[in-house]
């Protein structure tokens, strides 16, 4: 009972961890029904964007978060500015394929610069709250803060999300243009930048993921292909376009692959996810939740 | 028609492109060239930083000293990032090129096999110092090695648990999923059954994975004595400091492939204590191994491993076979295929290397410790190399 | 069907047919040099005729490729499954059950455009970007099944090793040489097959499919006939790149057919020209040799492959040398 348990804290984790991502996926789909490829790039851009705040500025973990969601978010912004926006109007199979060559760039930049030497936080830099204190839930299964910490802001932070889409302006904004573009510009709404703004918000909740990662496991240039692969397939499960479906999806498949991984089988781990991905798109290609906004492919 | 002309250009650019490729291969220079070959990128890559600098040191001195024959001695490195699919294009690429005399390497067994059938095709020798799994050396004459096989590590770890780790019973086994990582299990598990050891979990990982936790829980719940980790240093880094999160706080066991001081930067803390095998030790080794040791540090800023070690050893030995058997392929590999006793085997700093008919050679293991954040040699060896 | 064959491309042929003449020329001019103690700074024939191989085998990968986007529109992620597919076929007959290559190959070929129809059987009605991820996600299992079952393959990482070259009346054809006849003779079946497809009915219906699909079928065009033949020919050409590949290189593992594979071979026929034959071929010849040239430089190369791929989208989406007017 207790490893089960224990199992489910882990489950919980990742699935948390794949929501953040997910949500990254799942939004620019929505609204400009572009595959990111490198999302996952830029999950793993934020690892080592705060791995390097504190070891070669030596800034306080609580800093390092920060800043690195906000060099995500403009590279985000970025690569839509160079890649994605010059090809808005070009057919589908330009954009996914400039995807994939930006996924590329950035996943063998990374590899060249800093090495695919797998990096840890040191000791000194990782915050000793989190890290030295846990939880003995009954039955005696171990809850680190950390792992708790891990849900409880993947929690607040799709809540917040999910405030921002449904409740501000800009949301509302996001929203029409997801429905429809050329209607929401005729309404005045600047598409470009709203389309910016979506970027932003998917890479900054993309790199808290990052970080997140990094202190709980490690930080290597490949780390965003299989954890991105996953949080894709998260974000089809629950429908691709839909923000709720893919903080479901992140969950339900975070603790599949860790229980499968535990009792099953630990080398198809992330079998699990492709599976799923396909199953889902064969037989219900709109997903768990379905789009929330209507237009289909 | 536009496409015409295009065509033109477009393919005599591809045929340019094609020609540089060409020309790419190693040109040849008055000298005598080895490869070596091994992971130099890539996570493991401190295995190759040693062993290229093994290497390199090994081939300043022999210039130094008038070069091989009056040549100067000139090492190829290629990159197998310790992947079998790099080390076949990489086998192929040195085999095709003729200027190449011997390989030393590669250095991971899944490349050494990969690499093995490619050499023999090609007639090059393929010397490995850091590739245990027992099937490197069968079945092609160019196939060497210098250091024991893993069948031998397995007993040996095995025997040492059970007569100097005394309290340990029940233990679990977390291997990689690849040949060295797979081999050592079944040599492990093997001899720790005759010794009446319990396995009580056996668990594989995929190199590519970064998180332990869900196969570490599951370790965890069978309460084992000690956990074995057969792998290489950078997961097994990870194992060590996550186990400790999850909450495993028994004794681990790494075998040789653990034996780097990635290990120690990445396990931090978690791992003090560890124990590990190596072919290896140089605080154990002669004077002459004490006399590169500092050589090797004045050079490189830091101490030198047991991969170092072996490159430095294995780069001497092919040395000798151009000198003494000749300076072609064949002369190479019949040189060392004629060291089958003591007497005619080679004296290195990593000890007496002679072969057998496989090309498989006998050398005793040795355990280290890791203790404040740095490996010495654990206060009781087991020296004899009897199976 | 007549094909106009300008006097630039016979030489090309002629040349080529005789490259393995000229690098042997080489090799003993080398050696006469050498005997005078004069080194040349000519590269050895086997290794020339290895760089050619692998580019050959890349452009046959590439016109396999090249059908499934190139002629029907959609994007094919997973192509290297089928790359797979044939190679574990045609490197488990042969090594693990002793089984000729001259039997082993065509049931590889048979066996991938069986896969391919499997693919393709539940993807019929999806459009675009639901495709490729399906293509994506198929090709990944397929990588992920070879490299874990180890009663299938009898290796970890699905390492088969010691697959033997072809055996013609007695003589293992694995010198660099064979290999270059026989990858050519590949290579030129592969072109002769695929250029014909295209010149015919079929290869009308999948142009049409490309262009409009529903109004191909409001034409007649029955979907899913012409688009499974898309997908198993396509397959079936992979598999035979697979084969010829297993035996080529003596060992396969699962790391060879990994995702980014794919993405190379789709690089080259996007740099080419996506739906034109010559594309495939310009395109694998410049991209195969760059990344063997760019192979001390590491990740480099896929950087480089990225950077073009960028480009090439925002510039030039038709390709280098292609033949369609779009607009």
């Amino acid at each position: 009972m207790t490893q089960f348990l224990e199992q489910i804290i882990n489950g919980l984790v990742l699935g948390g961890i794949y929501a953040l991502i997910a949500v990254g996926y799942t939004m620019v789909y929505g609204i400009i029904q572009l595959i990111n490829f490198a999302h996952g790039e830029i999950f793993m851009f934020g690892a080592y964007f705060a791995f390097f705040c504190v070891t070669t500025l030596g800034l306080s973990f609580w800093l390092a978060l920060p800043i690195s969601m906000l060099l995500c978010a403009l590279m985000g912004m970025l690569i839509d500015f160079i890649a994605y926006r010059p090809l808005r109007n070009a057919p589908r199979l330009s954009a996914l394929i400039t995807a994939i060559g930006m996924s590329l760039v950035l996943q063998n930049l990374a590899r060249m610069i800093w090495t695919a030497k797998l990096r840890k936080f040191p000791v000194e830099t990782r915050p000793s709250f989190l890290v030295a204190n846990k939880i003995i839930l009954p039955g005696g299964a171990q809850l680190s803060f950390l792992d708790l910490f891990i849900i409880v802001l993947a929690i607040g932070l799709m809540i917040g999300l999910n405030r921002l889409i449904y409740l501000t302006k800009i949301g509302k904004a996001m929203r029409a243009c997801a429905q429809n573009k050329v209607a929401a510009n005729l309404m005045g709404i600047n598409t470009n930048h709203v389309i910016a703004v979506t970027f932003a918000i998917g890479s900054a909740l993309g790199a808290v993921a990052g970080v997140m990662v990094g202190l709980r496991e490690v930080v290597e240039p490949t780390m965003g292909y299989y954890k991105g692969v996953s949080a894709f397939a998260a974000a089809v499960l629950g429908g691709i376009g839909n923000v709720t479906g893919a903080m479901l999806g992140g969950v339900i498949l975070g603790i599949a692959e860790v229980l499968g991984a535990g009792y099953i089988s630990s080398e198809y781990r992330v079998a699990i996810a492709y599976i799923i991905m396909i199953l889902v798109i064969i037989f219900r290609p709109s997903g768990l939740l379905g789009k929330s906004t209507a237009t289909r492919a | 028609m536009k496409t015409r002309a295009n065509f033109s250009t477009i393919s005599l650019v591809a045929l340019v492109v094609m020609s540089f490729t060409f020309m790419s291969c190693e040109q040849k220079v008055e000298g005598i060239k080895i490869a070596v070959a091994g992971p130099f990128t890539g996570n493991i890559a401190a295995f190759g930083e040693m062993i290229k600098r093994g290497a390199e040191l090994r081939a300043k001195e022999i210039n130094a000293a008038g070069g091989v024959n009056g040549k100067t001695l000139m090492l190829v490195f290629e990159d197998d990032a310790g992947k079998d699919k790099e080390a076949s294009l990489v086998a192929t690429r040195i085999a095709t090129n003729r200027n190449i005399l011997a390989v030393v390497g590669h250095f991971n067994s899944s490349c050494s096999l990969a690499g093995k059938p490619i050499y023999k095709r090609a007639g090059i020798v393929e010397l490995s110092p850091g590739s245990t799994n027992v099937r490197v050396c069968e079945g092609s004459d160019w196939t060497f090695r210098n250091l024991y096989r893993d069948d031998f590590q397995g007993g040996f770890v095995a025997k040492y648990i059970k007569n100097v780790l005394t309290d340990i019973q029940k233990i679990a086994i977390f291997f990689d999923n690849d040949d060295y990582g797979r081999g050592l299990k079944d040599g492990f598990t093997n001899a720790a059954q005759k010794l009446g050891l319990d396995i009580v979990a056996t668990e594989a990982y995929d190199r590519d994975n970064t998180d332990f936790k869900a196969q570490l829980t599951s370790i965890k719940a069978k309460n084992p004595d000690l956990v074995f980790i057969s792998g290489l240093y950078s997961q097994a880094g990870l194992i060590a400091s996550q186990a400790r999160e999850v909450g495993i706080t028994v004794q681990l066991f790494g075998a040789d492939g653990v034996d780097s001081p990635g290990f120690l930067e990445i396990a931090g803390d978690a791992a003090d204590g560890t124990y590990v095998s190596t072919p290896f030790v140089f605080e154990l080794g002669g004077s002459e191994a004490q006399r590169v040791a500092k050589a090797f540090e004045a050079e490189y800023g830091v101490a030198p491993d047991t991969w170092a070690a072996l490159t430095y050893d294995a780069v001497g030995m092919i040395v000798e076979a151009i000198e003494k058997g000749g300076e072609n392929r064949k002369a190479i590999q019949k040189y060392l295929a004629s060291m089958t006793t003591p007497e005619k085997g080679y004296e290195g700093i990593t000890g007496l290397t002679y072969f057998d008919k496989n090309g498989d050679c006998i050398k005793p293991a040795y355990v280290k410790v890791v203790h404040d954040g740095k490996f010495v040699p654990a206060e009781k060896q087991m020296l004899d190399t009897e199976m | 069907m007549r094909v106009k064959l300008s006097t630039k491309i016979v030489i090309l042929f002629i040349v080529v047919c005789l490259l393995p003449l000229l690098t042997y020329s080489a090799d003993l001019l080398v050696q006469w040099a050498s005997d005078r103690d004069i080194s040349l700074p000519i590269p050895s024939g086997d290794y020339m005729l290895r760089i050619l191989v692998q580019a050959y085998l890349y452009m046959l990968l590439a016109l396999g490729l090249n059908i499934v986007p190139g002629f029907t529109g959609l994007l094919d992620l997973g192509y290297v499954g089928f790359y797979l597919v044939g190679g574990y076929t045609a490197g488990l007959l042969m090594a693990r059950l002793g089984w000729s290559y001259w039997v082993a190959m065509p049931i590889a070929a048979v066996n991938g455009a069986i896969w391919g129809l499997l693919r393709g059987a539940p993807t019929l009605r999806l459009t675009g970007d639901y495709f490729a991820i399906v293509t994506f996600g198929f090709s990944e299992l397929l990588f992920r099944v070879v490299k874990n079952e180890e009663w299938l393959i009898g290796g970890p990482n699905g390492f088969v090793t010691d697959i033997p070259a072809p055996n013609l009346l007695g003589h293992e054809l694995y010198h660099y040489w064979q290999q270059y006849y026989h990858i050519l003779i590949l290579l030129i079946l592969t072109i002769v097959v695929v250029h014909r497809l295209q010149h015919s009915r079929v290869g009308r219906a999948w142009a049409a499919i490309r262009e409009d699909e529903r109004a191909a079928e409001s034409m007649g065009i029955n979907l899913r006939e012409y688009k499974s033949l898309a997908f198993a020919v396509s397959a079936a050409i992979g598999a035979v790149g697979g084969a010829f590949f297993a035996q080529f290189q003596v060992n396969i593992s699962a790391g060879a057919f990994e995702f980014w594979e794919s993405i190379l071979i789709l690089c080259m026929i996007v740099l080419g020209g996506m739906g034109s034959i010559s594309g495939s071929i310009v395109g694998a010849a410049i991209l195969g040799s760059l990344g063997e040239l760019l192979r001390p430089f590491g990740g480099a190369r896929y950087l480089i492959f990225g950077i073009i791929l960028i480009l090439m989208m925002r510039f030039r989406p038709a390709g280098l040398l292609s033949i369609r007017r779009h607009g």
